[in-house]
């Protein structure tokens, strides 16, 4: 499926790209857009005013993606909705101290990469990386050593 | 935070919330303190104007739609100089307060044990971080805050003899 955002991809925007990429489409296509009136007329929209994938009742797009995907079962998604909540809003809904960390890393890769798709490939590994320790920490009930 | 200090741009949001229910109306108003608006009227406030600023406006404007509330998002710039200066001092003013507040709670505490000074230093590092997000003017109440939670948090023995 082809999948379309507004360009130079933030914190949202990344972990949205990431959950659709790992979680429920494999094959997924994304297209960068500076107009919404871009968005071509076979792409889902994410992160973008006035879409049904965006931010909603107070939560980031990630907390949407996770509900309209039929993902909240699994916890470390769950918790990474917090973290990225936070890093994008910062309204103090959640205790996710990762969230001004992960804000900065993001925003510093944006910088340095020339293209968004350069940005994901390197944003799609942060993440890889975040739900992993996250979800070994929720197993063991600590952090990985 | 001050890329935007000397910027003339403005974002503002022109907002109408039904009265009832009371709490939509009391929900995005925090967000809108939390940004550090300075409130240019009944339903209208405004930003230094970036890509953040705006981007915070847009899905606080959208979330006054779904509140079956009205909500624009407009650019614009002060057209008189006098008036953009009053907007200016009053939010660094605003500022200034919430860092003399920081400033005023790090020297109560001086005195206190080593694990309440450290706690009370933690908790207000990240009021810090809070207000700087919204120090749009970079205010000089910055730095005697961050000197005194830095001196809460640091050892006795590594202490500016006063």
């Amino acid at each position: 499926m082809k999948w379309a955002t507004r360009a130079r991809v933030h914190v949202d925007r990344a972990a949205c790209a990431w959950l659709i990429h790992r979680f429920h489409d494999p094959e997924a296509e994304f297209v960068f857009v500076d107009d919404p009136a871009d968005v071509p007329p076979d792409a889902t929209a994410f992160d973008m005013r006035g879409v049904p994938l965006s931010h909603h009742q107070g939560r980031c797009t990630f907390e949407t993606a996770l509900l309209q995907f039929d993902l909240t079962g699994d916890p470390a998604l769950e918790e990474i909705g917090h973290i990225v909540h936070e890093a994008d809003l910062a309204d103090d809904t959640f205790d996710a101290p990762v969230a001004a960390g992960l804000d900065v890393l993001i925003r510093g890769l944006s910088l340095t990469s020339d293209t968004d798709d350069e940005t994901l490939a390197l944003t799609h590994r942060l993440f890889d990386g975040l739900y992993e320790h996250i979800h070994r920490q929720i197993l063991s009930g600590r952090p990985p050593a | 935070m001050s890329d935007v200090a000397d910027t003339e741009d403005w974002v503002l949001l022109a907002y109408r919330l039904p009265r009832e229910p009371s709490t939509p109306r009391s929900t995005v108003w925090r967000k809108l303190k939390r940004l550090g608006v300075a409130q240019l009227g009944d339903g209208l406030v405004a930003l230094p104007a970036d890509a953040r600023t705006r981007e915070a406006l847009e899905w606080i404007a959208e979330e006054v739609l779904e509140h079956h509330g009205e909500a624009t998002v407009w650019l614009g710039r002060p057209a008189d100089a006098a008036a953009r200066a009053a907007i200016r001092e009053r939010m660094s003013a605003a500022v200034a307060a919430e860092y003399d507040a920081v400033t005023t709670e790090a020297t109560a505490s001086r005195d206190s044990d080593a694990a309440t000074r450290r706690r009370v230093a933690a908790r207000l590092r990240r009021e810090l971080h809070r207000i700087h997000a919204r120090d749009f003017f970079d205010s000089m109440q910055c730095e005697a805050a961050l000197r005194a939670v830095d001196d809460l948090a640091a050892p006795l023995t590594d202490r500016a003899l006063t």
